[in-house]
């Protein structure tokens, strides 16, 4: 006679067949409770994130940075809040700040967005003095090849339509090799343009921050020395912020807010999940090799045949 | 304290994002109708942004402007409009010469910016002197080992013999290694754009409607 499953084997032959849609649950369930309840985790600072900050720490006041949105809204929870904390501490150094946009579908838009937020936190900066927006440039590469010639030649006008030879910002910055560093928040392949074109050709510091799916393929890059840092995904933006509220506690007043989404704050909901995730794939992999194993000597016991053959 | 009201913008987004989300419980005519409107918006914002963004500033507003210093611009415009001839049965291969144009202008574009941007100075980092010994040098002798093991993995010019086939053996461990790395940043990188919707819909959406 068949000997009767324990309650273990049946609550693992339970989860084998379980409704995808229950796991669906659980996930949205494992990200809102951190969203309604922050936990406030801790987050362990990586050194190609702290080797960006330190750098940008290096320039002096007046030193111009440039700032490029090479994404749109589908990663925007990943890369505005990189490029907020870069413009935070940008501004808080006095370093001024050219700001433009690569990336056609929405990277204008979140570019207005994010400078008008950040803006309003320092309400003594000046346009055009402390930092400037040349608007939307289509053909990322070649826009790339005439910032190394002639930043006119590729943004003769500001976002607003006003030539930039107006502006006290630009007066003395030619061309690219002239500015201190580049970052680029980056989604798919902008972001690369600026190390194997701009770092390779005109020699100028470059810092990514690129979405978590195209992380991996810049620590090449990053281990060539061809980055000076890198801010992997919602985990980097989280880093550079745990490292710029600790250098400028008065930031705490924007990143301390209950009602303000940052990555710190959305590093909660991903330690969550993950462990959420790790465990379910422990429990499908317990399940699927115990019930294997049942199936083997259920097979064995049932007369129909070695081990592992199916009727 | 609350805050105001959602606007009409806020309450289209939340809804059309529950449509997208209703998905995961089954297919249904909502959903349906948020994949078809992003579907048609995506393509018609697009549009509208290679022509206000890029036909208009590059090429019409220069050669309505001044024509005699940028006449040299109808002969980029004029290669544009030889792809569509494809459209045109009869004509149809005038298409390709556009085509061929494109074509070898990215080779050579991509030719320079992967040899002298991401080829040398990636094998100039990764095989380093093996003395004096560091910690790095470890490093870089792992890279290296990888960095050779994949290639005989992926060298099909020759049948694999005893020794190769180990080593792509362990070019597969390699490969097998990065793949969950990826795998890895993908999903964190998923996570991040659900956390990112989740915070808009309680943030940004619900607490305000509901005066929290």
């Amino acid at each position: 006679m068949a000997k009767r499953p324990s309650a273990m084997d049946r609550f693992l032959e339970w989860t084998l067949n379980l409704d995808r849609r229950w796991i669906y649950l659980l996930v949205a369930v494992s990200v809102i409770t951190p969203i309604v309840v922050p936990i406030g985790l801790p987050v362990t600072t990586t050194s190609s994130t702290r080797s960006a900050f330190e750098f940008v720490e290096t320039l002096k006041p007046g030193d111009v940075a440039w700032l490029s949105f090479d994404y749109g809204p589908s990663s925007a929870p990943e890369n505005d809040p990189m490029a907020e904390a870069f413009l935070r501490q940008c501004f808080l150094k006095k370093v001024r700040v050219v700001v433009i946009a690569l990336y056609p579908l929405g990277g204008l838009g979140l570019a207005n967005n994010v400078l008008a937020k950040i803006t309003a936190e320092f309400p003594n900066l000046v346009y055009g003095e402390d930092y400037v927006n040349l608007g939307y440039k289509d053909g990322a590469a070649a826009v790339m090849r005439r910032l190394g010639d002639n930043i006119a030649d590729a943004f003769p006008t500001d976002v607003n339509g006003r030539p930039i030879g107006e502006f006290p910002i630009l007066r003395g910055i030619h061309d690219i090799k002239q500015v201190k560093v580049v970052f680029t928040a980056a989604t798919g392949l902008i972001g690369e343009y600026w190390i194997t074109q701009v770092h390779a050709q005109f020699g100028t510091p470059v810092i990514i921050g690129p979405t978590a799916v195209s992380a991996p393929k810049y620590y090449a890059f990053l281990n060539a020395g061809q980055l000076v840092g890198m801010l992997g995904g919602m985990k980097g933006a989280a880093e550079y912020e745990k490292l710029l509220r600790a250098k400028y506690p008065e930031l705490d007043r924007f990143y301390g807010g209950t009602r303000l989404f940052t990555a710190t704050k959305g590093m909660d909901g991903q330690t969550v999940l993950h462990t959420v995730i790790l465990l379910l794939i422990l429990l499908g992999n317990i399940a699927y090799l115990r019930s294997r194993a049942r199936r083997r000597v259920t097979d064995v016991g049932g007369g129909r045949g070695p081990a592992g053959t199916r009727p | 304290m609350t805050e105001t009201f959602p606007g009409i913008g806020i309450w289209i987004s939340a809804l059309l994002t529950l449509f997208a989300f209703s998905f995961l419980y089954k297919d249904n005519p909502f959903f349906r109708f948020a994949e078809s409107l992003f579907a048609g918006v995506s393509l018609g914002y697009y549009v509208g942004i290679v022509l206000n963004q890029t036909l208009k500033p590059n090429l019409i507003e220069p050669l309505t402007t001044n024509f005699a210093g940028n006449w040299d611009l109808l002969m980029a415009g004029g290669i544009g409009l030889l792809l569509y001839m494809r459209y045109v049965p009869k004509i149809g291969w005038v298409s390709r010469y556009a085509l061929a144009i494109y074509v070898a202008y990215y080779i050579g574009v991509e030719f320079t910016r992967r040899i002298h941007g991401e080829v040398l100075p990636q094998l100039s980092r990764t095989v380093v002197p093996l003395f004096p010994w560091t910690g790095a040098t470890l490093e870089s002798l792992v890279f290296v080992i990888g960095v050779y093991s994949v290639l005989v993995y992926f060298f099909f010019s020759k049948e694999q013999n005893r020794v190769t086939r180990k080593i792509a053996r362990v070019g597969i461990w390699f490969l097998m290694i990065s793949f969950g790395a990826a795998f890895g940043f993908t999903v964190m990188g998923r996570i991040a754009l659900l956390i990112g919707r989740l915070n808009f819909l309680i943030l940004d959406w619900l607490y305000p409607a509901l005066g929290i």
